[in-house]
């Protein structure tokens, strides 16, 4: 006897953007086992037998699961810290918490922090440690002791700057790192003038500095690895956002860390299919064993959970004058940024992992580094050709078309920040880099006319987690100031919509399984409430998600803020 | 603050240089030479160190004890966290030795050991491939990394001298100064440095004009028949002056007067005492150096001094050292 097959539910949506350009709309799809059974009107899908009709997205849009290509579960974790950014940031209960504009906002935020921490009976020498605070946005005005104080001046309060490189400090603090006047480091920047002259200012940059405070407060969030609460508070982000699988682009895979990321993803409700990168910037000595490592590691993938990405890093950021770029270089005429490994390591280590049949992904920000990537990997796909390797650049912000050209004949991907044009477009245009190339940054455009398969992303916690944004930021590729950075280099919506899907699919070599709402892959969708294509280009960030079904499985979105 | 005794600082040598230069050898070279020394030594990686069997005493997949009392730590991305452990070890070290990457710059990282009030900078050493260091200039993509690297240098060491001829030798070390200036800088083979540069206490060793700490490998010439490290005769590498200043100093001056330390002499350390500070903790490496409030107040103020060995340097250094810490009237 043949065994009776699992029930059949169909679900029936307002539209359904399916991605598979042979059949670009649908009204029903139906699901079994947790896949997707067919595509098409209620008549054509009755026929596979019994079936239930769920109603529920009648007049919801259902496109396939979004999918974000770079990001970092981190994204869940920083939740434990006080979110001080100047954009505002949705938390992981659906709330909204406000950007702040001013230093004056940023210290009666933190009054009320330190309230709030007073009331729910917290030690009065408990941390209060904040994230995503960015002077950037602040003009010429330095966040100091004085304006810090005010929020306590008995408990440690602890900023880190969002680009990573700074941080800010309140006296008690600076009195528990026992860092005062006799520290001559470059790093604990002193007042110049004024009563407090040659005393601390509470800003320490670079790591010298941040390391006396990171000894105190390390364990308390700022070092601390991932955890099951903020894998869970990552998947709840990622379900309001519509994302049904993402990446955490750098993880050691150590024990510890996959141990969380396998309890984690086997329950139900961490709803997400997440891809590790094994971190590979390692020391001159650590490619074989690490392909070896990730090699072994794949035995244990499941649904959920996908070892088999290693991530390289070869330089900085832009935005923190720490990416290699060529000729012209910076446009403030800042001096050229840093190796994070030399090309020559790279390219070695790049064959290791090639040759072991690895899927690479290498960070690269600066036009330099870009092309030390794409000349090394030309040399060792010379020597190892491998058919179908989907190696991507992450980020490649500068790359031109002469690069997207060559990344097209070497079968390269790429996948494009293209959020930095909203976060720091201003400043690429301002400081970083000037007009002409700021004008071709995430240069999406040229990468498609090249055909250069193409991801857009986001770098959460860098920039938000929101692919539908990050679709808006690719379509619009204005900034804050209204500029409009290279309108010739704007993807139209269903190819944004593509870069989120199908596209970001292929970059990890999954668009055999998701990234397209056609029949045998899963049943992975983001529910809209309202159709992308009626709200446009402009309105495209706008779209309001419902929430997510992953493998067959419905998961309404918690927005309801309180 | 309470006047209690508190733990010295622990000395922090940082050791640079780029790719295959020679730095997990001297590092290697150390480890096996700490004679009684607990040196702690954070690497990039384990891939390159190679340390005798019978010194080996536990391994694990991040650390490395060796029967010595030295361990030997994988960085593995995360510096501020290795260096914690090091740190919190319960049984402090009595030398920190970190390796910088092939491409990094040392100095933010020696930067560490002037504000943490614990440790002391005791120097960067910058290696160099002699062999090799025009090609590696020559590198466009590498130039400015590599040239950040040699700018941060206290003591710059000339490795592989052995793989090269005495003339490409003596082009290397001319270009070394030229483009650097007055830097000190000793030659090596195998990386094989005196463990002398990493002591703290200088006076742990007979106070003569040979601290020369040579010891011999495989890797020398001369004869090991009679199976001793005594036999041979190297010549002295190194000098050392110890002194007990009883001025009281301006930081100012004295700050003044240590920028303009003559190019041998190696490394400087100290208590005295200062209008500004008290007792003060002194420190010259290189091109660095620091002055600020001791942590602990010394039996006496002490100056010790280690310089490199030449025909003249002998007499030359205890000029210099008069002229600055002899007794004087100090002006306000």
């Amino acid at each position: 006897m043949r065994p009776t097959p699992a029930p059949i539910t169909i679900y029936v949506a307002r539209d359904i953007l399916t991605m598979n350009p042979m059949q670009a709309s649908a009204t029903h799809v139906a699901v079994r086992d947790g896949r997707i059974l067919g595509v098409g009107d209620l008549a054509e899908l009755a026929l596979w037998g019994e079936y239930t009709l769920d109603t529920r997205f009648a007049d919801c849009v259902l496109l396939p699961g979004l999918i974000e290509g770079h990001c970092h579960l981190k994204e869940g974790g920083m939740w434990d810290m006080e979110y001080l950014g100047w954009f505002d940031r949705c938390n992981p209960w659906g709330q909204t918490v406000k950007g702040l504009h001013s230093m004056e906002a940023v210290v009666q935020r933190l009054i009320e922090i330190d309230q709030r921490m007073q009331q729910s009976g917290a030690a009065p020498d408990k941390p209060l440690l904040a994230w995503g605070f960015d002077p950037i946005y602040f003009g010429n005005e330095r966040m100091t002791v004085e304006h810090l104080d005010r929020a306590s001046t008995t408990r440690p309060i602890v900023i880190a700057h969002a680009n990573g490189h700074l941080m800010n400090v309140n006296s008690c603090m600076l009195h528990i790192a026992e860092i005062d006047e006799d520290i001559e480091v470059e790093g604990v920047v002193k007042f110049k003038e004024g009563p407090r002259k040659g005393h601390p200012t509470g800003e320490l940059q670079e790591p010298a500095a941040m390391f006396l405070v990171l000894r105190h407060v390390g364990d308390a969030g700022l070092l601390s690895p991932m955890d099951e609460t903020g894998m869970l508070n990552f998947a709840r982000l990622a379900n309001m956002q519509g994302v049904t699988t993402a990446t955490d682009l750098v993880n050691t895979l150590s024990e510890a860390d996959c141990a969380v990321l396998e309890s984690a993803l086997s329950k139900d409700e961490c709803c997400v299919r997440i891809l590790p990168a094994f971190k590979a910037f390692h020391g001159t000595h650590g490619a074989v064993q690490g392909a070896e490592h990730v090699k072994t590691m794949t035995r244990r993938n499941t649904d959920k959970l996908r070892y088999g990405l290693v991530k390289m890093m070869l330089d900085g950021s832009i935005q923190g004058f720490s990416s290699r770029m060529r000729w012209p270089g910076h446009f403030n005429g800042a001096p050229n940024g840093i190796w994070v490994t030399a090309p020559a390591q790279y390219e070695a280590d790049f064959e290791i992992y090639h040759r072991a049949g690895l899927h690479i992904h290498t960070h690269t920000n600066g036009d330099e580094a870009s092309l030390a990537a794409i000349d090394a990997i030309e040399r060792v796909l010379t020597r190892a050709p491998r058919p179908d390797h989907r190696h991507t650049l992450q980020h490649a912000q500068m790359v031109d078309a002469p690069m997207f050209r060559r990344m097209a004949s070497l079968g390269l991907c790429v996948n494009l920040f293209a959020n930095h044009l909203w976060y720091w477009g201003d400043q690429h245009y301002e400081m970083t880099m000037g007009p002409d190339r700021a004008n071709r940054l995430d240069a999406c455009g040229s990468a498609l006319a090249a055909n250069v398969p193409l991801a857009i992303h986001s770098d959460a916690p860098v920039t938000p987690l929101g692919p539908l944004f990050t679709a808006w930021c690719a379509a619009n590729r204005i900034t804050p100031k209204g500029r409009v950075l290279g309108e010739k280099e704007r993807l139209s919506v269903m190819q944004a919509l593509h870069a989120i899907t199908l596209g970001a699919a292929w970059t990890l070599k999954m668009d055999h399984e998701i990234g397209s709402i056609e029949t045998g892959k899963r049943a992975d969708f983001c529910v809209l409430r309202d159709h992308p294509l009626t709200l446009g280009a402009e309105k495209l960030k706008d779209a309001r998600v419902w929430g997510t079904v992953l493998g067959g499985q419905v998961f309404p979105a918690h927005t309801h803020t309180t | 603050m309470s006047n209690a005794v508190s733990p010295a600082t622990i000395p922090l040598t940082v050791v640079g240089g780029f790719l295959g230069t020679g730095k997990t050898s001297l590092i290697t070279h150390w480890l096996q030479q700490a004679r009684g020394q607990r040196i702690a030594v954070l690497v990039n990686d384990f891939g390159e160190l190679n340390i005798d069997a019978e010194l080996l005493s536990t391994r694990n997949s991040d650390t490395i004890a060796l029967s010595n009392g030295c361990v030997c730590c994988q960085i593995g991305g995360d510096l501020s966290l290795a260096l914690l452990q090091v740190l919190n070890n319960p049984d402090p070290f009595d030398a920190i030795v970190i390796e910088a990457s092939g491409v990094s710059d040392p100095w933010p990282i020696a930067q560490i050991a002037l504000a943490d009030k614990r440790l002391s900078l005791h120097g960067v050493l910058v290696v160099v491939d002699v062999q090799a260091l025009r090609q590696h200039i020559g590198d466009p993509l590498l130039q400015d990394s590599l040239m950040r690297q040699l700018r941060a240098a206290d003591l710059l060491v000339a490795n592989k001298t052995d793989l090269c001829d005495p003339r490409e030798l003596q082009d290397c070390i001319h270009w070394l100064r030229q483009t650097l200036g007055p830097v000190p800088c000793v030659n090596s083979q195998h990386g094989q440095l005196p463990l002398t540069l990493l002591q703290s206490d200088w006076m742990a060793e007979p106070l003569t004009d040979s601290l020369s700490a040579h010891v011999c490998t495989q890797h020398c010439n001369h004869d090991h028949a009679g199976e001793h490290h005594h036999a041979a005769n190297h010549g002295a590498l190194f000098i050392s002056d110890c002194r007990s200043p009883e001025s009281v100093f301006h930081t100012d001056w004295l700050r003044k007067q240590l920028k303009q330390t003559p190019t041998w002499v190696m490394r400087l350390k100290g208590w005295v005492r200062t209008h500004e500070h008290g007792w003060s903790e002194i420190q010259f490496a290189g091109r660095h150096a620091s002055i600020r409030r001791a942590r602990h107040v010394p039996a006496q103020a002490r100056v010790l001094t280690i310089s490199q060995c030449s025909s003249h340097s002998s007499q030359a250094l205890r000029n210099w050292l008069d002229t600055v810490f002899e007794e004087r009237e100090m002006s306000p």
